[in-house]
């Protein structure tokens, strides 16, 4: 079977005045089905912009620029708004980093599910009032799912009177409410302390199991991926970097930039060693030259690095995009 | 602990109290009191980095805040070397302030947009008149500058024309140029990106070294504490439930909820072999903590009597000490979950 969702060579731009910011530069990324993929960059490295120009919500000055964009073997890009609206939120759903600002804080929750039934869900009865009382059954059992107590009560409640956990669980119950066949789940736990982080994550965890769905999961965060994903994408500065099963990502790295993120992430098994900073900080994505968009920050550099990279392949489904792979492993 | 402490805190609780309409003091509604910080003692040695953990609203920030008086505490006692700063009248206090410095989280809200980096770094220098004409104070900043990794020729810039990382370096600078002993630091690493973390941790670190500082980090981050600091002490809900050498703390936590903490932590080096203690609910409100000890709602050890009564501290092992009434069973939530 093909993958769920196909993306390949996409470039989205934004238009600044400025200059041109290729935000995303020649992307390919495959979600297959029922699996979980972790998208990991630091800020800047466009892996938001990735999944929101596969949902379609990229926005002046933003465009996207060219690329393929397959879901379960249909071009999204050539569907009409209405065509794309139709299967956003039924088929691909997306959940955002921030959920005070993503939910809409003058309707109730109960009101904000039932949004998304009423335009979606074909199967609801058509007498109206059948028809609120299935939506309200319906918006109940999803809260419950997603482990929200006294839904019924809950429903008629504003989002300010959510705790921050409550929240990202209000909106993972939204994305999941026509149960989708893709959450792209953005960022969900950063904002959240690790208690409550593991709940959340070991919620999508049991759901993606339950539903049968494929999640993306992008995150800065690389133990999140360790602990929760097949595979794993990493991004700097508008490309893919590295991707590949993520053990195998996380215990023999190739690209310097993966090595050097993982180098860098404080843990009490480094204690009194010094941790390896990658030196420098992320390149302006404006006039971006020619070159390994690493090459700024690279510690094993070397003229031919000043020229365009593609990926290669170092190992089952393990690819990198260093010139440098042959000699840095030996 | 030895017997000279650079830091000692003794019973100190931050109270806020809440205000009350017209109405409500006429209806006789009691103030609401939100007691942040209730009744916590440590003490920190010269050269030696404490860690403080807690969930958010466990009142880490506030304790840092209230060590250094920024917030005024409700009771208790600071004592730095031989000073007792809680009775420091205003202008002792701002002689002591040169001594004992804050970096905060946040490196947008916590720079002066208006002021550029040589006047928000020389600040310092002009309060304590360390230095009153413009030359020295310039040649001091671009020193100090040039050592947490900006460059001389950004001196006259705005804060907003820095990235986040380079920032949290003026911050640093800020904190640094009255050569204090004591920073506060909190959260200084939370709102950067991985490898700028590593940079500013290596940062304070290598400074830590040179300057002799001591320093109370507070982080949500398990892993960075875990990393960088001696001691760690873990507040749940104004309290601290668990504190002592972080080898001890957070390898071999003794308190639920430290237990709880760690096992939540993701990491990437024993993925897939771990177990997850669950915790049941959110944070209670700190409006209206529950009696007894603060974590029983929570915690899945809790028996009828921990509802009741507030837990002594005691000590397990050489400077590890725990406040909970179930220590004794020797029960720990680890080993059910990792079989």
């Amino acid at each position: 079977m093909s993958a769920l969702l196909s993306v390949k060579g996409l470039r989205t731009v934004f238009e600044t005045r400025a200059g041109i910011v290729r935000a995303v530069d020649g992307v390919d990324i495959e979600v297959e089905r029922g699996e979980c993929l972790g998208v990991v960059g630091e800020s800047g490295s466009g892996k938001s912009v990735t999944f929101s120009s596969v949902m379609g919500l990229v926005k002046s000055p933003g465009r996207i620029d060219g690329g393929e964009l397959l879901f379960d073997g249909r071009d999204l890009r050539s569907l009409s708004p209405q065509e794309l609206r139709n299967l956003r939120g039924k088929d691909i759903a997306m959940t955002m980093q921030d959920a005070l600002t993503a939910l809409n804080p003058a309707l109730t929750v109960g009101e904000q599910i039932a949004e998304v039934l009423e335009i979606h869900d074909a199967s609801l009865p058509a007498s109206r009032r059948e028809r609120r009382r299935a939506i309200r059954e319906r918006s109940v059992e999803i809260l419950n799912l997603v482990g929200i107590p006294a839904a019924e009560t809950r429903l008629g409640q504003y989002p300010h009177e959510f705790s921050g956990g409550m929240r990202q669980r209000i909106m993972i119950a939204i994305a999941l409410s026509c149960s989708p066949k893709l959450l792209i789940a953005d960022e969900p736990t950063t904002a959240l302390d690790v208690t409550i982080q593991a709940q959340v994550l070991e919620l999508i965890t049991e759901l993606r199991a339950k539903l049968n769905m494929s999640v993306v999961l992008i995150t800065h965060d690389l133990g999140v991926v360790a602990e929760h994903c097949d595979r794993v994408i990493v991004m700097y500065a508008g490309q893919v970097v590295e991707e590949g099963p993520t053990r195998e990502v996380i215990e023999k790295p190739q690209h310097p930039y993966t090595k050097g993120l993982l180098a860098s992430i404080p843990r009490m098994s480094l204690r009194g060693q010094p941790i390896r900073p990658i030196e420098g900080q992320v390149p302006d994505l404006i006039n971006m030259p020619a070159e390994c968009r690493f090459y700024s920050r690279c510690g094993v550099r070397k003229a031919v690095c000043k020229s365009l990279i593609s990926m290669r392949r170092v190992g089952v489904g393990h690819r990198a995009r260093c010139v440098r792979l042959e000699e840095a492993s030996s | 602990m030895t017997q000279n402490p650079l830091l000692r805190v003794e019973g100190l609780s931050k109270h806020y109290v809440g205000s009350r309409s017209l109405g409500q003091r006429i209806a006789g509604v009691p103030r609401t009191v939100v007691k942040a910080v209730s009744d916590v003692s440590f003490e920190i040695n010269k050269g030696e980095i404490l860690g403080l953990i807690g969930e958010s609203g466990c009142g880490k920030s506030t304790l840092g805040r209230a060590v250094l008086r920024l917030h005024e505490p409700t009771a208790g006692k600071v004592s730095f070397g031989d000073t007792d700063v809680t009775g420091l009248d205003a202008v002792d206090l701002k002689a002591m302030r040169r001594r004992m410095q804050i970096i905060f989280q946040d490196p947008y809200a916590s720079l002066n947009p208006r002021r550029t980096v040589n006047e928000i770094v020389g600040l310092p220098l002009r309060l304590h008149n360390l230095a009153t004409d413009e030359a020295t104070i310039r040649k001091k900043v671009a020193a100090i500058a040039e050592r947490v990794g900006l460059k001389s020729n950004q001196l006259d810039r705005y804060p907003h024309q820095f990235s986040g990382g380079q920032r949290q370096r003026i911050g640093i600078a800020r904190a640094l140029i009255s050569s204090p002993e004591f920073v506060v630091c909190d959260e200084p690493v939370s709102a950067l990106d991985v490898s700028i973390q590593a940079q500013i941790i290596e940062l304070l670190l290598e400074l830590k070294r040179e300057l002799a500082l001591t320093y109370l980090f507070i982080s949500h981050d398990i892993s960075v504490i875990g990393y960088l600091a001696d001691r760690v002490a873990v507040m749940y809900l104004g309290e601290i439930v668990e504190m002592g050498p972080v080898e001890k703390v957070l390898a071999a936590p003794r308190h639920p909820y430290t237990q709880s903490l760690m096992s939540a932590v993701p990491e990437i080096e024993r993925a897939g072999r771990k177990g997850r203690v669950r915790l049941k609910g959110d944070l209670p409100s700190p409006l209206n903590p529950p009696p007894g000890c603060k974590f029983h709602t929570r915690c899945p050890l809790a028996t009828e009597f921990c509802s009741k009564e507030r837990p002594e501290t005691q000590m397990v092992s050489e400077g590890h000490q725990v406040a909970c009434h179930r220590l004794g069973e020797n029960l720990s939530l680890l080993d059910g979950v990792s079989a």
